[in-house]
């Protein structure tokens, strides 16, 4: 019944450390950051942040769209597992639905302190305003933890502790049966709010160089793209090293090559969305933007480079191209930055169109600069969150089978 | 013969609970779409312009400023912030010193807008930013979540944050009493906030038989303190208002950013040189 977990253990000389200890008491410490800053933030308000008038959305935006954008292998995982029955992928799908979230609730964590009112984090699920996208986020991203969590707590209960009160996981288990409806609300909720994060840029009609029709679809490709590449590259350490024999090299292989794939299909995308915004577009506006953001930011180089170029080019064309005998190092090496390049996309979009904001004044095309650097308390924060997020995510790997009952 | 009556029992118990678990899933959807209806039924109930698109009530409060008479006193951004218990650090109103395509320097005063096709109006989640019949853009400073979507959307940065706590008396306020009495309570912390036309002035006003844009006491603060009198204010329904009369007699009054079809019902009359041009 039980799964032996083989766990990593540093080797010195003869002897063997395990960090793990050092490692939880490392996360505890960003934990208690975090909670500096956020009393810092609840007592004085945001005036303790580094934000503005101009640039009212930061740091703490910018990890809540890339922890959501990193949760996305769960719902795709959830549609091969429940809806196409592919069986191999039952236990990884397991780690997705852990790394959804763990995203998801990251989010909403760092969005309670951005909120202005945190008490009334509530009201858009009671006051509803059927035309804003970020009400539709909201709905969805509350319902979706929702599924989340129900397909996590199974997941939960496979813990041996839970043997001693055997009633909690066989309520587990029953929410198992309604998986395909959990896989079909949990695909509709994740396209829609993808989409809508993208959206929620793309309307901005007034901020030049973000208002494209393209970012919705760019969000929701990337998310697959991005999610499903942290999925690879964190189950060679959950199955290969630590689990051996749960998830078959034939299933990591083919994650690889569906990670590539959409990582390629969304550069393709992204590649059209440039052009059509600066290449075929004589908007003097967007060029402005371009212009100063290239004098006072590495965006030039974040967007051809870090998203293009290292981001989805080459990692995509690395994943896709991962056969039987492949270098597996070489591919989460790939993984890796594919990831971190959705994240650089999410932070590009956040920041590009407020960065550099067209100016209302008549007669002259201006374009402004603002300015934003994030106070410690920011860092603080978000410090706190991705602990949270490690944290999470490291008692889960250590302590949790990731296994099937069905299967022994 | 046991078993199969066995098997028959087993057949009725599954069918049983199958029943019970779609009757469960029925009333559960059932529920849940009753309340759905019953949310989006009560939207227009609300009696809130959420869309942003447009004003239908009998008046429509609109603004004409002159370019040309502008003297860049700043009175107007006091008189807001005496009036609308604005703290010093924060501004609804806006005067700045731009440039026309001659390089005449100019100052150009920017209220709130007030966009028949508001985007902060659209983009709330909660609808705490909505448009009244009368096409004033307002805040339900309750509803207000502080997530600053607006801010981000709005075309004209004619949004503010509060930032911080108010702490600011009549007494600590620099612009009250040369500008004005506070004639509108403090906001709380952390909602975004707005020139709302002084909408404070217009209803008491139009309740006691005044007529905004003519009578001082029903009209937005910004206006009446204007030393050079570049801003007019007024019903756009009615040909009569002043800021009907002062669109009509200029032939191109202008409108900011008019590209992104925001159609705002603050009107500027160019400078001079501009006019010539056109």
């Amino acid at each position: 019944m039980q799964q032996e977990i083989h766990v990593p253990k540093l080797k010195l000389g003869k002897r063997k450390i395990d960090l793990f200890p050092i490692w939880i008491a490392l996360l505890f410490v960003g934990l208690v950051a975090g909670a500096m800053g956020a009393y810092q933030v609840l007592t004085h308000g945001l005036t303790v942040t580094g934000l503005s008038n101009q640039v009212p959305w930061g740091l703490w935006i910018a990890v809540d769209i890339s922890s959501i954008a990193l949760g996305g292998g769960a719902f795709v995982l959830g549609v091969i597992v429940y809806i196409l029955k592919i069986k191999r992928y039952e236990n990884i799908g397991k780690l997705a639905v852990l790394i959804g979230f763990l995203g998801y609730s990251t989010a909403g964590l760092v969005l309670l302190f951005d909120l202005g009112q945190p008490l009334r984090f509530w009201h858009p699920v009671v006051f509803w305003q059927v035309h804003s996208l970020l009400w539709e986020i909201t709905m969805c991203v509350v319902l979706y933890l929702t599924v989340l969590g129900l397909e996590l707590f199974p997941t939960v209960t496979d813990h041996a502790f839970f043997q001693r009160f055997p009633f909690i996981p066989k309520i587990a288990h029953s929410i198992h049966r309604f998986g395909p409806v959990l896989a079909v609300v949990g695909l509709t909720l994740s396209l829609l709010h993808q989409a809508s994060l993208g959206a929620t840029y793309g309307v901005l009609a007034g901020r030049g160089m973000l208002f494209s029709a393209t970012v919705p679809v760019l969000f929701v490709f990337s998310a697959v793209g991005g999610g499903l590449s942290l999925l690879f590259l964190l189950s060679a350490l959950v199955f290969r090293t630590m689990r051996p024999g749960l998830v078959s090299d034939k299933v990591m292989r083919e994650l690889a090559r569906m990670a590539g794939g959409m990582m390629l299909l969304y550069l393709y995308l992204l590649l059209w969305d440039w052009a059509i915004n600066f290449y075929y577009s004589f908007d003097a506006q967007s060029s402005l933007q371009l212009e100063l953001l290239k004098s006072v930011s590495p965006y030039l180089w974040s967007f051809w480079i870090g998203q293009v170029l290292f981001g989805a080019l080459i990692p995509g064309a690395i994943l896709l191209s991962y056969r039987k005998g492949g270098n597996l190092r070489l591919r989460l090496l790939a993984a890796a930055f594919a990831a971190a390049s959705v994240v650089i996309m999410r932070w590009n979009y956040n920041f590009a169109g407020s960065m550099a904001y067209i100016h209302y004044a008549p007669f002259v095309e201006q374009v402004k600069l603002a300015t934003y650097s994030p106070t410690w308390q920011e860092y603080a924060v978000a410090t706190g969150v991705v602990s949270y997020w490690l944290l999470g995510f490291s008692l889960a790997v250590r302590y949790l089978p990731f296994k099937s009952p069905e299967h022994h | 013969m046991n078993d199969l009556t066995d098997m028959k029992q087993e057949e009725a118990e599954d069918t049983e609970e199958g029943m019970s678990r779609r009757k469960f899933l029925g009333v559960a959807g059932a529920a849940v779409g009753a309340i759905t209806v019953a949310q989006i039924t009560a939207l227009p109930l609300l009696g809130k312009n959420q869309a942003g698109h447009g004003s239908h009530g009998l008046h429509k409060w609109g603004m004409v400023i002159d370019l040309n008479t502008c003297i860049g006193c700043n009175y107007c951004t006091y008189a807001c912030q005496a009036v609308n218990n604005v703290p010093d650090d924060m501004q609804y109103n806006n005067v700045t010193t731009e440039q026309t395509m001659n390089g005449d320097e100019y100052f150009l005063a920017r209220p709130c807008l007030h966009c028949e096709n508001a985007p902060c109006v659209q983009v709330c989640p909660v609808g705490a930013t909505f448009m009244r019949d009368d096409g004033i853009v307002t805040m339900d400073y309750d509803l207000c979540i502080g997530c600053r979507y607006c801010e981000v959307a709005c075309p004209y940065d004619a949004r503010v944050f509060n930032w911080k706590e108010n702490t600011m008396t009549a007494g600590s306020n620099p612009n009250v009493p040369n500008f004005g009495y506070p004639e509108v309570e403090p906001r709380p912390r952390g909602v975004v906030e707005k020139c709302t036309f002084c909408e404070h002035r217009i209803d008491s006003g139009l309740e006691r038989g005044l007529m905004p844009g003519v009578d001082e006491a029903a009209t937005p603060a910004c206006v009446v303190v204007c030393p050079t009198n570049a801003r007019v204010f007024g019903d756009l329904n009615n040909p009569d208002s002043p800021s009907s009369q002062a669109l009509a007699s200029h032939k191109t009054p202008i409108v900011l950013r008019p590209e992104l079809s925001t159609q705002p019902k603050v009107y500027y009359i160019p400078p001079a040189d501009e006019k010539e041009e056109v």
